[in-house]
């Protein structure tokens, strides 16, 4: 499947990850080489800078090195657990940092990419997902992206929506109630 | 705010990302304590991993790949390899050099006879290496330290030996902050642990308190190599 050629395969990431926590470095060069820009991009979407997106991928990714062991198939999938570690990383980077650059305005691309749109649906568990997303409506999907793919806060959301910081949370609670309900349908 | 039944729910915002300040720092607290509320952000991050599509993969700076793998390559190298160095400076200048050269290769290679193992211990939580460990094949065990570390007054670090494959880690003592030399048979592949604990080291023989800093052994670059 050429569309999803460019996404590393989950059987594979996970016999990297299991070689990589008996301390074999080759496997983790590959984990890195497949991942790399992966886990890059989604650190840049967060932290927008591209200094702390490479500390972040950075400290990710001697996480990934260190904490190999510890990755617990029967929890989720290699996938997500790569991605939470980046995630948190850059987390941790923008909420320490305090957004540096203020004014920036993340862009509303987020639903119509059209390359983003094929990497969501061509997993199983991507197309329950977008499925469940496209019930929320515009403004709650828009909520959720912004809250996981560009890394803004409760309070980030609430300025950037001009509504009081309550409402957006009651907003978020009722989004993620909603998503686990369709989702276990 | 996270009473019981809600614990689904912050598990999902600590997931989606949105939490800040005292709430974050609360769901962190529970992530570490609560296997409940784990298995939850288990499950959330599987489910809403897949939005992660959103962000386009872009390529990381050239130099990303060298910063990582100083970070986890066994820093023992760097002490080798300037010896190397003078091997082969000697090596270069006189033919009278040439017999001090081979000393000290022979010196080295008789010092270190098969490779000695090291470790880089660095939080767990990620962060700069804090131990760095040494096993040579005599079974001695060196540990020190890489900057200074603030232990309270109560407490003692304990350091630990945990296998690839096995569950329960071997205690191999308690571990002053100034370092420590031990003898300790380690298998191959096994993991250094940090943990804190009451004064006196853990009184069950297992890691009480919090697990602060671990690492992997494995072999240094060999000096003939």
């Amino acid at each position: 499947m050429s569309a999803t050629a460019q996404i590393p395969q989950a059987d594979d990431t996970e016999a990297l990850v299991h070689r990589c926590a008996g301390g074999d470095q080759a496997a983790f060069r590959q984990l890195y080489d497949r991942w790399g820009s992966r886990l890059y991009g989604i650190a840049l979407r967060i932290t927008r800078q591209a200094v702390l997106a490479a500390d972040a991928t950075q400290e990710a990714f001697v996480q990934i090195w260190q904490q190999a062991h510890r990755f617990d198939p029967d929890r989720g999938g290699p996938e997500a657990w790569l991605i939470g570690i980046v995630r948190y990383r850059a987390l941790d980077i923008v909420r320490r940092h305090a957004r540096e650059v203020p004014g920036y305005e993340p862009e509303d691309r987020a639903d119509d990419a059209p390359d983003a749109l094929t990497r969501l649906v061509s997993t199983a568990e991507g197309a329950a997902l977008h499925r469940c997303m496209d019930q929320l409506g515009q403004d709650r999907r828009q909520l959720v992206v912004m809250a996981f793919v560009d890394g803004l806060s409760h309070s980030e959301l609430a300025e950037r929506l001009k509504v009081p910081l309550g409402t957006v949370k009651s907003w978020i609670r009722r989004s993620l109630m909603s998503l686990r309900e369709c989702l276990a349908a | 705010m996270s009473d019981g039944q809600d614990h689904d729910l912050l598990a999902a915002e600590y997931v989606l990302g949105a939490l800040e300040g005292e709430e974050r720092r609360e769901a962190e607290r529970r992530l570490a304590v609560d296997p409940m509320f784990a298995r939850s952000v288990a499950a959330w991050q599987q489910r809403l991993t897949p939005l992660a599509s959103h962000a386009a993969p872009m390529s990381p700076p050239t130099d990303l790949w060298q910063r990582i793998e100083a970070r986890i390559a066994p820093a023992a190298t760097a002490d080798i390899v300037p010896l190397r160095r003078r091997v082969r400076f000697w090596q270069g200048t006189t033919a009278g050099a040439l017999a001090i050269a081979a000393s000290l290769a022979a010196f080295i290679v008789l010092r270190q006879p098969p490779p000695p193992r090291v470790a880089v211990l660095s939080p767990l939580v990620g962060g700069a290496p804090v131990l760095m460990a040494q096993a040579e094949t005599n079974d001695r065990l060196v540990v020190r330290p890489t900057t200074a570390i603030a232990v309270p007054t109560d407490k003692d670090l304990e350091l630990w030996a945990l296998p690839q494959g096995e569950t329960r880690p071997r205690s191999l003592g308690v571990l002053p902050p100034s370092g420590r030399q031990l003898t300790a048979q380690l298998a191959p592949n096994t993991q250094l642990l940090v943990s804190l604990e009451p004064k006196g080291g853990s009184p069950t023989g297992q890691p009480t308190g919090p697990v602060l800093y671990g690492g992997w052994l494995t072999a240094a670059e060999s000096p003939r190599g």
